[in-house]
């Protein structure tokens, strides 16, 4: 087979079914928690509450770089297939992985930096700290 | 290239276009929930989300989800567990019980949209 730009050969095609059988537990997983517990509600303080643990936010981020990876693999393999002009393949392989990299970080940037806001205690708890 | 309309080449292509399709909307979902920075703006969002429209094409999320992980599941069998020589008969199963998960999950989406009663 050809290896044209934008193959990613072997390890790619391994890739592609090892990421998808962890993308499929961690779908039930992500289905399971967003639509099943808390009755579905899907609001600020309920996803605050996990993306404020470490584990959760190690878990969010896992399934976040295995998702785009999977997914942006595949548009390049879609490339691979159907354009055979080298420069539109250049530029698309390209805008594939501008894209790609560009909501990783997006997503990341969501999980990594995301802290609740701080809880506001009424007057009387603080005491007399307000001076 | 040239497509022979056997079962092998729909699970070709229905797990491209589902996949294109599941990579359109993560790159939607990131952005979406990428809101999260402040919690006005997320809830604001999420009931925006919340109309029947947006619950009416979750149906055809989960439609490309549980038939791309299934026949992904079924790629892998063909892939690691020899199972070349009934990847049409499983294919059958994978359209079988997809339908079944489809139809199944897509109650919750109609009764929330108002389509179907409570």
């Amino acid at each position: 087979m050809e290896r044209g730009i934008g193959s990613g050969g072997a390890f790619a095609w391994f890739f592609q079914r090892i990421s998808g059988a962890v993308l499929v537990l961690a779908l039930l997983l992500h289905f399971w928690v967003l639509h099943y517990s808390n009755q579905g509600e899907v609001t600020f303080e309920i996803v605050a509450q996990r993306l404020a643990t470490p584990v959760w936010k190690t878990i969010d981020l896992t399934f976040l770089v295995l998702a785009v990876i999977h997914g942006f693999w595949g548009f390049l393999m879609i490339v691979r297939d159907y354009v055979h002009s080298k420069n539109m393949r250049l530029f698309l392989v390209a805008a594939v992985w501008t894209v790609g990299l560009v909501i990783a970080v997006m997503g990341a940037l969501t999980i990594i930096g995301f802290h609740p806001p701080l809880p506001v205690a009424p007057p009387e708890q603080l005491g007399g700290m307000v001076q | 290239m040239r497509y022979k309309w056997k079962s092998g080449q729909w699970a070709f292509v229905l797990h491209r276009v589902s996949g294109v399709a599941l990579s359109f909307y993560l790159i939607m979902h990131i952005y979406v929930v990428s809101s999260l920075y402040d919690p006005q703006n997320f809830d604001t969002v999420m009931a925006f989300l919340n109309q029947p429209l947006f619950k009416i094409l979750e149906i055809g999320l989960l439609a490309a989800v549980v038939f791309h992980g299934l026949n992904g599941i079924r790629v892998m069998m063909i892939d690691f567990a020899n199972a070349t020589r009934v990847h049409a008969q499983i294919f059958w199963v994978v359209l079988a019980v997809s339908a079944v998960l489809i139809a199944v999950g897509a109650v919750p989406f109609l009764m929330h949209a108002g389509v179907l009663g409570h």
